[in-house]
């Protein structure tokens, strides 16, 4: 019987090659979607699972209150990890302190790398569990050790094992090799760490880590503190018994701030990283679920184009079932049937859909930032796939298979059959639906790529444009600024240099600690802090709009301060031109206001900010480029005259344009893959609407015949073919309209610096889709009106 | 009002080529009213098809109403088509979605007929042909006389000059067919001209001509008055 079911099913979708094809391809083509968006969902969720100990690991944060504002920091005091396993060891199986990761020159003989890492406490090796090719576990218990990974290794040492062997950090700290572990993979937050070496090495190294220690300094943050707690123990309840460690331990100033610790679970690290007045509010978990649905919704497209396809086919079909029910066959072995036809084509669409996925996957991989491989062996894999097969078919081939199984055969056979109204609202429906999933992602995608453009158009504050800046990332500069400053500008590559503590494009450090004439007690202010040198303004054009800038003819520069516009207005005084702010002690003239120069995210109020003369306290070197030069000659000239002076650092830069770039990357893969998706789902819909059109047009053809004879022209016909299609995408942007407002209303709320949703938005959406139905329609219809009648009415 | 001087056409398949009209002549004057008879295969129907400028010939002369024809593309032929030429089918082609008025309505429309005026000439009409009554009723609600009456209403709503009919009785019993018949003959009376192909003999001396026709080609001419 089953024999029969499918020698029928594939005889049906041999006779009927062109449904068939437009059916199996969108079927495939909703499956590929769902598999790649199903892979994609898959590395997110699956991201740190690497780690043997990931249930139990975590990350000590902390919120501390100002201005009634709760705001969750990462940074840890020197003495609480060491607090943590003297008073509650129990509930922890590792404490590991750690240096903030960050880029730093690794040397061997005369090569040198730049490489990702940090210090950490020796218990990171075993509570991440890394897979070690050479050494064990112990590898950081030596002071002077230094654990790489494979490709650092590779890198310095090629293939030999390279136990024992001698490397320099940051041009100054001699260290031996003892360990080398497999890179991690690319979906782990430790993905980019190339190196760890110890945490003791970073105490005796450097004064300030040295002075935290030696002053058991609890009100300075500079560290990270991660975890894994005992076994048995659990996140919550150790959480509540550490939440008040730094509180108790800080002096009164600061127990201000009211600092609460948490554990943050490294299962959302990833995906759960937004804090919001102290409570999670989610993170790039929201994309998981938008991509989801919009997965889901691809798929239901293409299955509402199998339905809308097999019930358009059904008079076709009745004749079949008249004569199958009329010689006996039950209504359930007819529903067998019909259920054997959609497995059979949806099986060929997996087929189809798997080898889109493997022919696409390179490209999906670098448009969304993953290393995703085809998880061939894998059992869940080809498990979900069974299911996606079964559902598929239940889902595509349930209605028809009910909706043909229950003609009558007596009218069928007859010839009195017609299908009946009911039908034809149902395929109405289904377009319907498929439009408005579609208009919807459609706005969607238009309205990310405004709120970029939105971001992207903002003023800077400054000329971004021929400005490079260099991490000084090794203290081989240091005391060299005016030689460097002046050897660059004589080598006529750059017109100005400077220095500054922050990138241009980050602010590093704030602080608090501000007073000034006027301020409320109450307010605990929180201000960006950029240490500059002299020429800082200069090199980065920065526009002054009260005041002067600082100059070295006033010596009393040294200590005075230029807010930007945003802090003048945070801390709210009036003619700040020679007000005085103190701060550290010491008492800060304001000489200058700058207007408001973006920084941090380009979708948030630029944050307040203070300048102030910090030679010492400077890690950034920013030039501006000669604009009379090229630049590739210009970056030349710049690397001999650093080498000069710095002989053993890389030259390694950053275009500030192209860094600032960068801050809009996680949004522009949402756009790129959303409008993919948008542009998936129409496709996919006007598949759909083609075969419906077709079959209409087919349907018709005796009436279209009838028209033509009594003097119906093309343009009639098209009209009357196309009106009902208008017709339905009219009322799928009625519906789509509001959904999509509402979703990106909400979405747009992420965003402090938000584009506004403009009615041209929905008006390009849906001329769009409703020029999009025009096109696929008219092909068929015009077909159709070009068809000689007398074919059609031959046919009777 | 139409003249064929050596109308051919063929069918062309993979293999053989079929003769369907050979070199076919012959005139039908304004007013006539001629029956074309002939086994089936003969090309009567072809025939039909070319002289409602439904179908293109492969070779020879067209004149309709002095005009040349032969050459005028699917644009022209329409529009001559729709405000001279009427058809009748033997399966009526009606179209079950539409009422017996809106069926009658539809030429009048494709003209450009303002509402009020589509209105009373179908109402006119549908009294001519005794089927006001059904007016709002489906085409399947009818019987295939009253069918085939609506379908004749169909034909002369745009008072034509000429209506082509093809077995216009084929699908009815006799009395029914007596009545298309009948109606036919009236509208020639009124100046129609009509070209009707039938198997029967009995329509077929309703007319004025019989044009016996066999492999494509005129065998012979009976006049009946």
């Amino acid at each position: 019987m089953i024999r029969n079911y499918f020698k029928i099913a594939w005889r049906n979708l041999i006779n009927n090659k062109g449904y068939s094809a437009i059916n199996i391809g969108g079927l495939a083509l909703g499956m590929a979607v769902v598999i790649l968006i199903g892979l994609w969902i898959h590395d997110e969720i699956t991201f740190d699972q690497n780690h043997k100990n990931y249930e139990d690991i975590a990350q000590v944060l902390v919120h501390k209150t100002a201005n009634g504002k709760k705001r969750t920091r990462y940074t840890m005091p020197y003495p609480l990890g060491n607090e943590l396993r003297a008073k509650y060891n129990e509930d922890f199986e590792h404490v590991v302190m750690s240096s903030f990761h960050s880029d730093n020159i690794l040397s061997v003989g005369d090569k040198n790398i730049s490489k990702r890492g940090g210090f950490m406490e020796p218990d990171a090796l075993k509570m991440l569990s890394l897979n070690m090719v050479y050494g064990n576990w112990d590898g950081l218990k030596n002071p002077n050790s230094i654990v790489i990974s494979q490709a650092t290794a590779k890198v310095l040492f090629g293939g030999k094992n390279p136990i024992g062997e001698l490397m320099t950090i940051s041009n100054k700290l001699d260290v031996q090799v003892t360990g080398v572990y497999k890179n991690m993979p690319f979906n782990t937050t430790f993905n980019k760490l190339e190196f760890i070496a110890p945490w003791d090495l970073y105490v005796s190294s450097y004064t300030w880590v040295k002075e935290s220690r030696d002053n058991n300094m609890w009100d300075n943050s500079s560290y990270q503190l991660y975890v894994q707690i005992a076994n048995g123990s659990n996140m919550s309840s150790v959480s509540s018994k550490i939440k008040n460690v730094v509180y108790d331990h800080l002096p009164e100033y600061g127990k201000k701030s009211h600092p609460e610790l948490f554990l943050f679970p490294m299962k959302d690290w990833h995906l759960r990283s937004n804090w919001k007045d102290g409570v999670n509010t989610g993170g790039f978990i929201q994309y998981v679920w938008l991509f989801g649905i919009i997965g889901l919704f691809v798929l239901l497209l293409a299955c509402i184009n199998f339905m809308n396809l097999s019930t358009a086919q059904s008079e076709k079909r009745a004749k079949e079932v008249g004569i199958r029910k009329s010689i006996g066959s039950s209504k359930r072995q007819l529903i067998n049937q019909f259920l054997s036809e959609s497995f059979l084509s949806v099986v060929f669409a997996l087929i189809l859909a798997l080898i889109l996925v493997v022919l696409v996957l390179p490209a999906f991989n670098q448009l969304a930032d993953k290393q995703i491989r085809f998880p061939y062996n894998n059992l869940y894999f080809c498990l979900l796939s069974s299911g996606i097969v079964i559902a598929t078919s239940l889902i595509a081939g349930s209605y028809p298979a009910l909706y043909l199984s229950s003609f009558r055969p007596v009218n069928v056979l007859k010839g009195t059959f017609k299908t009946g109204n009911s039908a034809s609202y149902f395929r109405k429906t289904l377009v319907v639906v498929q439009f408005t999933v579609s208009i919807i992602l459609v706005v969607g995608t238009i309205v990310v790529e405004k709120q970029i453009d939105h971001s992207k158009n903002r003023p800077m504050g400054y000329e971004k444009n021929g400005l490079v800046m260099l991490e000084k990332v090794t203290e081989d500069y240091k005391g060299k600024y005016n030689v460097l400053r002046n050897d660059l500008k004589n080598s006529k590559a750059v017109i100005e240099m400077s220095e500054s503590s922050s990138p241009l494009t980050d602010i590093w450090s704030s602080g608090g600690g501000f007073k000034w004439a006027g301020k409320s007690p109450d307010f605990i202010p929180n201000i960006g802090m950029i240490f500059i040198g002299h020429d800082y303004g200069k090199t980065i054009g920065w526009e002054l709009t009260k005041g002067r800038d600082f100059s070295r003819a006033f010596p009393t520069d040294s200590t005075a301060f230029i807010f930007n516009e945003a802090a003048i207005k945070y801390m709210g005084i009036e003619n700040p031109i020679g007000k005085i702010v103190r701060w550290n002690s010491q008492d800060h003239k304001i000489i200058g206001v700058v207007k408001d120069m973006l920084a941090e995210s380009p979708f948030k109020p630029v944050k307040q900010a203070v300048y102030m003369i910090q030679y010492e306290n400077t890690s950034w070197i920013n030039l501006k480029l000669n604009p009379k030069k090229s630049t590739s000659a210009s970056l030349a000239l710049i690397e001999t005259v650093l080498k000069k002076h710095a002989p053993n650092v890389p030259f390694e830069y950053q275009f500030v344009d192209q860094s600032f770039a960068k801050k809009f990357v996680a949004e522009e893969r949402i756009r790129t893959l959303a409008s993919i998706f948008a542009l998936f789902a129409i496709f996919i819909s006007c598949l759909g609407l083609f075969g419906l059109a077709s079959f209409m047009a087919e349907q018709r053809s005796k009436e279209i015949g009838i028209r033509k004879v009594v003097g119906a022209s093309i343009f009639n016909l098209w009209k009357l073919l196309s009106k009902d299609f208008v017709k339905l995408v009219m009322l799928a942007c009625i519906i789509a309209i509001p959904i999509a407002y509402y979703g990106m209303r909400n979405w747009l709320n992420n965003y402090e610096y938000q584009t506004n949703i403009s009615w041209w938005v929905f008006a390009i959406s849906g001329i769009g889709a409703l020029i999009i139905t025009l096109l696929t329609v008219s092909f068929q219809a015009i077909k159709a009106a070009i068809t000689n009648p007398i074919k059609s009415l031959k046919a009777e | 009002m139409i003249k064929i001087t050596d109308l051919e056409k063929y069918y062309k398949t993979e293999e053989l080529q079929t003769i369907a009209l050979n070199k076919l002549s012959f005139e039908v004057k304004k007013g006539e009213f001629v029956a074309i008879m002939g086994p089936s295969g003969c090309g009567k129907s072809t025939l039909l098809n070319i002289l409602g400028m439904l179908d293109d010939s492969d070779g020879g002369s067209f004149i309709f109403n002095g005009e040349e024809v032969i050459h005028y593309n699917e644009r022209k032929r329409a529009n001559i088509r729709k405000h001279n030429i009427g058809f009748v089918f033997q399966s009526f082609n009606l179209i079950d979605q539409l009422t017996v008025f809106e069926n009658v309505e539809l030429p009048l429309i494709y003209i450009g007929v303002k509402k009020a005026e589509r209105k009373k000439k179908v109402y006119e009409v549908l009294e001519k042909m005794q089927i006001m009554h059904r007016r709002k009723h489906f085409p399947q609600q009818l019987s295939g006389g009253q069918q085939q009456r609506v379908a004749v209403a169909r034909a002369v709503v745009n008072n034509p000059k000429l209506i082509l009919a093809d077995e216009p009785t084929g699908n009815l019993d006799s009395s029914n067919g007596n009545e298309v018949m009948d109606l036919l003959t009236e509208l020639n009376k009124q100046g129609t001209t009509i070209i009707m192909v039938t198997h029967s003999e009995h329509d077929a001396k309703f007319s004025h001509r019989i044009i016996r026709m066999l492999d494509g080609q005129k065998v012979i001419e009976n006049s009946l008055i």
